[in-house]
């Protein structure tokens, strides 16, 4: 038979279709994006052209120095290093060796259960702690970040009065006139400022202060949480309740705006919920035949991670959320006859042209009643949230979907406008800030800079030299929970204590140092703080015991409170929010990368595409194709947006799936700031829109069209792979009539047999690695894409080289549009990680010159950086295009321009003239068992070799003597795989067929990417199902019923069976796969 | 007769000797320099800030490598011992040696003692010392007769090839597991037992096949 060597030709759906695309320039076929998918980087990419300074120019300057280097003669021998061991040894430190220690990430709306790693003392990685049921081993993007914030050089390092360094002592002596002015007064006039936080022992001693400084005002503030969701469950359960989703026992969920998935406000990370949503998404044959498949609604404004699971998703103005949740409402109360629920939503209920999408959707929820659930974004206003409630009671979820937790009792706090009034009229004094960057992120109307001005003394616990710090009177650098100890609640209310893995870096201080020297204690670095809170706390009598036990588990077993039957109270009558005025609403939401601004100088997250927008270094005005058009704009013009006597540019950026006539923006970008060099110029300032009376949607916008451009560095369309079904999806109803639609799809029922001219490489080791990923189960959330980097000592490359296609990740999460028209306003999101495939017949080794990639025994394509010289080559022949290239010393220079013989150049470009890193502070994250890459060599990744190794040498260690070297079944993890909080990722030994992942290459959802290249990847994807409502309009299109335009419906393929391909090859493991699963032909 | 060749030719063949003996002279150097065992540092042995004698230690002593490198079992790394380690002894022997100041200013002062290193292997190379002592690989085989010496030096070339040699041939190194560290131990001859016959059984017996793809050292 004829190989055809050509890409398959896939210009046009077929008529029952279905299209997936990248992105808008794919869709018009620009010439950019051609440059994007025939090209490993952009033309240019490779030439060094920066200000003139040409390729040759610069060539000749590296020759120069080369030969005056050579004068030298130095480096030329080993230079003398030193051993130095301890003088003392300490107890669990072993040279070269990880010690881990359970800990918690405290955040508002609860901490999230860890495992720090250290190296010699350093916290190098963090985990999630696999005994915690709201981790399960998984974190999220944040959680893998925290790290590298430990040790950013930019930090707060000293103590400051009136921004000259101080001392401790001083501060200390400062501190005594503080606490006699707290005396004297019984706390009038004396404020303290506070973030959110779930901690015991904070709580423990506010009240403590608050008893015996009766005047005291605590404020606390979060700039992303409007307070809806509190007042929602104080108004419909009472007080000291919260209202917590079980999404695990949800059959239907109808998403109110929650991103529950992504970044919602005060959920504490996104860890919890996906494990529960997983629960019920993750289906085999038989449990999708048996209706266990959960299904998901949601009615939302921009593009969410949530939005891109849904089975049917509504885009909606953020100003109709709430007439639609009415309606939904009210379609409900006819339905179950409640006439309380009716009387509450009828003067709000607005059914807009939805009329069959909300009477399906009810009927829906309805018909599972006990089993769904509304959920309410904490973001919408307060009248959608109070009516998600009331549903959820009509539909009799409550205690079942829907559970109560007890919240500790504290005095209710001011709010940050009380506060405000407060220092307005003069009446505070000193203000205590615990590390709120006031100056950044209040709402402009409260002029901040100038209210501060009226407090006569203002100490402020910073994590950075930031405005707040400028114009405060004393600052205290404030210590990392990496660094101190502390305590917090995770989402379902278990005590957990937060471990410190080193002294404080800079000799901060931590909240509940800065509180306990308040109330006149030693401010100790010691955890005698939240002892003290754990004996309270503790039931049992041996403390010492039950201490460590904690301190080893990382939380308290049983310390979760009781669940609070929820009953709806009676509701009062609710009216209608204000309408913005103006024809295109803007709504201000939280950032996936920098939530509101406090991740801002982590590079990690900085470069982390949005999963959405796939924007990095930058926010933009995120709007529909057809918002775009009204404005005239296109990508990356300068939007204009004015709003009461306040007016901001931003580049707009178009996103296919947003709402019509409104424009979301992220907040937590835009500040300038020489010292914080990772968040100094990145992004617009969206706080300045931000207003007391409008925390989400502004009430008035102007939009109009501004002058010039901002060239936004997305990465949406690099690495764009040719050929076609890459994604594969379909309807559970067609899952079931035909489990192996994905075999069929595209070119793969025409497959020939492949004969390879290359000698296959012996595959002998008793262990075969490979991977499943299951599309069905990754929401994109991009843990896995920040978890490699934490591992793999990955490098940032800043927003100019991103630009230029030249990130380094080595998980790339692709994100598709799908819809049979591609030019459709309401496409599905569909995510893909893309690993290196690890291809057993790889077409990168076979063009390396120096053998720098080769094939191992065990099925790794493995990479020798040492032996590596950049031809790139491997780079140009990976189909999947997963290699990644040093371009510059980027562990080794800083990535930011910098000023040059009067010149603003990018510092990497000026070679060894540009400035190092200067301090070795972020090299001390790095994974001592990985290699630091140089400029000149090709990386990617490597299936976590480094983990590989180690289990196999402690296993042969254990079992010295002996000859069992086997490794025992899924005794290890990749990263990505121990990261990914939906489980989607499975790693593991392919010769075992006990293995979760051989298990899984046997699932008939299982496909190879371009599998007609005859590359034989190690790694296979399972293809998405969606789980439509057949009544809904537009169902059978949802899922999809076949991707790309080469498909056979029917079984008439014309190609011999594939099988043929593996015959009298017994080493491959999927062999028998193969063999379990003859094709469909 | 005009002259065929210029005058400045007649310094010609006199400028070629002197130059190609100059670029002889510095291939030569070159390769001694760079591609000889001196260049992988074997003899390198650097002066000590404690004279420790590893022959009397270790060899006249008798003392086992393990009470010093007490993690070399476990660890990747085999550490050099902590000052603690040294005066679990020497606070009851020789306890006021002058050889000996500087361990007991280190115990008292918590300040580490600079050993100067011998033995490094690059960034980009992951020597793991636990699995080749708990695979049969004794210290001598890496680290030569180190319980003979006053004064350590770098005995073999560590290069990668020398690496390699055994990683192929591992039978030529093996030994049973009780004798990894008796330095001094050879295969009985009485008993006719041979290293190369007793490594092939041993290698047997622990199905010992190490790697020798690149990832098995590089990362």
């Amino acid at each position: 038979m004829k190989r055809v060597l050509t890409h398959p030709e896939n210009k046009l759906p077929s008529a029952d279709g279905k299209h997936y695309w990248r992105s808008l320039s794919e869709v018009a076929d620009t010439p950019e994006f051609r440059q994007w998918l025939e090209r490993e980087f952009p033309s240019g990419a490779s030439e060094i052209e920066v200000d003139g300074v040409s390729r040759r120019h610069f060539i000749r300057l590296m020759g120069a120095s080369l030969a005056l280097a050579g004068f030298g003669f130095s480096g030329c021998r080993r230079p003398e290093s030193y051993l130095v061991p301890h003088a003392k040894s300490s107890e669990w430190i072993i040279p070269g060796k990880a010690l881990l220690y359970a800990s918690a990430i405290p955040r508002p709306g609860g901490g999230l259960p860890i495992v720090v790693t250290t190296h010699d003392g350093r916290p190098t990685k963090i985990e999630g702690n696999p005994l915690h049921p709201a981790s399960n081993g998984a974190t999220d993007h944040f959680a893998q970040a925290a790290v590298l914030d430990l040790y950013d050089p930019d930090r707060a390092r000293f103590f400051k009065k009136d921004g000259k360094t101080s001392s401790l002592q001083e501060f200390k002596t400062n501190l005594a006139a503080a606490i006699n002015l707290l005396d004297e007064r019984k706390g009038e006039g004396v404020a303290i400022m506070a973030g959110e936080d779930s901690s015991p022992t904070r709580t423990r001693l506010r009240n403590a202060l608050e008893s015996k400084y009766p005047g005291l005002v605590w404020c606390e503030y979060e700039p992303l949480d409007p307070g809806f969701r509190a007042a929602a469950d104080t108004a419909a359960f009472g007080p000291s309740v919260k209202s917590v989703p079980r999404y695990d026992l949800a059959k239907v969920i109808l998403s109110i705006g929650c991103d529950f998935l992504g970044v919602e406000v005060g959920d504490g990370g996104n860890v919890y919920a996906s494990k529960q949503f997983a629960a019920n998404r993750a289906v085999t044959y038989d449990q999708a035949k048996a209706g266990k498949m959960n299904r998901l609604y949601i009615v939302e404004t921009g593009f969410s991670v949530t939005g891109g699971m849904a089975d049917h998703r509504l885009r909606l103005k953020p100003s109709e959320i709430e007439g639609f949740t009415a309606a939904i409402g009210l379609e409900i109360s006819k339905l179950a006859g409640d006439e309380q629920l009716r009387a509450l939503v009828e003067p709000l209920a607005s059914r807009g042209e939805h009329d069959r999408w909300i009477s399906v959707c009810a009927h829906d929820l309805f018909s599972k009643k006990g089993e769904s659930l509304v959920i309410a974004g904490a973001r919408q206003t307060l009248q959608t949230q109070i009516i998600a409630r009331a549903i959820n009671a009509t539909l009799e979820n409550l205690g079942k979907t829907l559970v109560g937790l007890p919240q500790p009792k504290t005095k209710s706090c001011a709010k940050l406008i009380d506060l405000a009034a407060k220092i307005g009229r003069g009446e505070i004094s000193l203000l205590i800030n615990l590390g709120v960057d006031l100056h950044y992120n209040s709402p402009a109307d409260l002029d901040w800079a100038s209210l501060q001005k009226k407090v006569t003394s203002t100490i402020y616990l910073a994590a950075y030299d930031d405005d707040t710090a400028k114009v405060s009177q004393w600052v205290v650098p404030k210590a990392h929970f990496l660094e101190s100890w502390g305590d917090s609640l995770s989402p379902d209310g278990m005590h957990m204590i937060v471990q410190p893995m080193l002294m404080p870096l800079f000799g901060g201080w931590s909240e509940l140092q800065l509180l306990d020297a308040l109330l006149g204690g030693d401010a100790t670095e010691g955890p005698e703080l939240v002892r003290e809170t754990f004996a309270l706390r503790l039931k049992t009598k041996s403390l010492d015991h039950a201490w460590m036990l904690a301190l080893r588990d990382g939380f308290v077993h049983d310390s979760a409170p009781a669940e609070v039957p929820l009953q709806l109270l009676p509701l009062a009558p609710l009216s209608k929010s204000p309408t913005p005025i103006g024809e295109i609403e803007v709504v201000l939401v939280p950032d996936y990368k920098v939530y509101d601004g406090r991740y801002a100088n982590n590079g990690w997250l900085q470069e982390l595409p949005d999963p959405a927008t796939k924007l990095t270094w930058d926010n933009a005005a995120i709007l529909s194709h057809t918002t775009a058009k009204l404005l005239g704009v296109g990508d990356d013009d300068l939007l204009k947006i004015e709003t009461t006597g306040k007016a901001i540019e931003i580049p707009a950026l178009v996103l296919p799936g947003h709402a019509d006539g409104a424009i979301s923006i992220s907040l937590g970008y835009g500040r300038k700031d020489e010292k914080r060099r990772i968040l100094n110029g990145t992004g617009f300032d969206a706080y300045r829109l931000l207003s007391t009376d409008a925390p989400v949607i502004l009430r008035e916008a102007k939009i109009t069209k501004g002058s010039g451009v901002h060239r936004l560095a997305e990465t949406q369309e690099h690495h764009v792979m040719e050929g076609r079904d890459h994604v594969r999806s379909a309807a559970i109803g067609r899952f079931i009539k035909e489990p192996k639609f994905a075999k069929s799809m595209g070119i793969d029922s025409h497959i020939p047999p492949n004969i390879s001219i290359y000698h296959n490489p012996l595959l002998t080791a008793p262990h075969q690695w490979g991977m499943t990923i299951d599309l069905n189960l990754c929401t994109g959330c991009q843990a896995c894409t920040i978890a490699c980097q934490a591992e793999n000592n990955i490098p940032i490359v800043g927003r100019e080289q991103v630009i230029n296609g030249r990130e380094m990740h080595w998980i790339r999460i692709d994100r598709y549009f799908a819809s049979k028209d591609e030019r459709s306003l309401d496409p599905e999101m569909v995510m893909q990680p893309v690993p290196c495939m690890h291809c057993e017949n790889a077409p990168c080794e076979t063009v390396c010159p120096v053998n720098a990639t080769i094939h191992n025994e065990e099925g790794l394509n493995v990479m020798t950086y040492n032996r590596c010289i950049g031809t790139r080559y491997c780079a140009n022949n990976c189909p999947y295009k997963v290699r990644r290239f040093n371009f510059f010393d980027y562990n080794k220079r800083r990535i930011q321009a910098r000023k040059f013989l009067g010149l603003e150049v990018g510092n990497l470009y000026l070679g060894p003239v540009g400035q190092q890193n200067d301090d070795g502070m972020v090299k001390m994250q790095k994974n001592p068992n990985v290699t630091v890459r140089m400029r000149g060599v090709i990386e990617k990744c490597s299936f976590c070799v480094q983990r590989l190794e180690e289990a196999k040498i402690s296993q042969k260690i254990r079992n010295k003597g002996t000859d069992q070297k086997k490794l025992p079944t899924d005794s290890v993890k990749s990263a990505c795989q121990q990261v990914c909080p939906t489980g989607a990722i499975t790693f593991g030994d392919l010769a075992d067929p006990e293995s979760a992942v051989a298990k899984k290459k046997t699932d008939p959802r299982n496909y190879e990417l371009l599998s007609y290249l005859n590359t034989r990847p190690r790694v296979t994807y399972l293809s998405r199902l969606k789980n439509p409502n057949p009544t809904m309009p537009g169902a059978e299109s949802v899922g999809g019923f076949n991707v790309g335009g080469h498909h056979h419906a029917d079984d008439q393929g014309h190609g011999p069976d594939e099988n043929v391909h593996y015959q009298g090859k017994e080493h491959h493991p999927a062999t028998q796969e193969q063999a379990a699963q003859p094709s469909h032909h | 007769m005009a002259n065929f060749f210029p005058r400045w030719t007649n310094t010609l063949p006199l400028k070629i000797v002197i130059c190609g003996a100059i670029f002889g002279g510095l291939v030569t150097l070159f390769y001694w320099y760079y591609l000889t065992a001196d260049y992988a540092r074997v003899g390198y042995a650097p002066v000590q800030p404690v004279a420790f004698d590893h022959s009397l230690h270790a060899g006249q002593l008798g003392m086992d490598c393990r009470y010093c490198h007490s993690f070399v079992e476990i660890s990747s790394h085999s550490n050099v011992p902590a000052t603690h380690t040294c005066m679990k002894c020497h606070s009851q022997v020789q306890k006021e040696s002058p050889k000996l100041e500087l361990v007991r200013r280190s115990y008292e002062t918590g300040e580490a003692i600079p050993w100067v290193r011998i033995h490094q292997a690059p960034d980009y190379v992951y020597f793991n010392h636990a699995v080749h002592v708990s695979r049969g690989v004794s210290c001598v085989s890496c680290h030569g007769n180190i319980h003979e010496m006053e004064v350590v030096y770098h005995a073999k070339s560590q290069t990668m090839g020398w690496c390699l040699e055994c990683h192929r041939a591992p039978e030529k190194n093996i030994r049973p597991l009780e004798h990894v560290y008796n330095l001094a131990w050879k295969p009985d001859p009485k008993s006719g037992q041979t290293q190369l016959a007793l490594g092939k059984e041993l290698k047997e017996r622990w199905a010992i096949n190490p790697p020798q793809t690149c990832a098995g050292c590089h990362r």
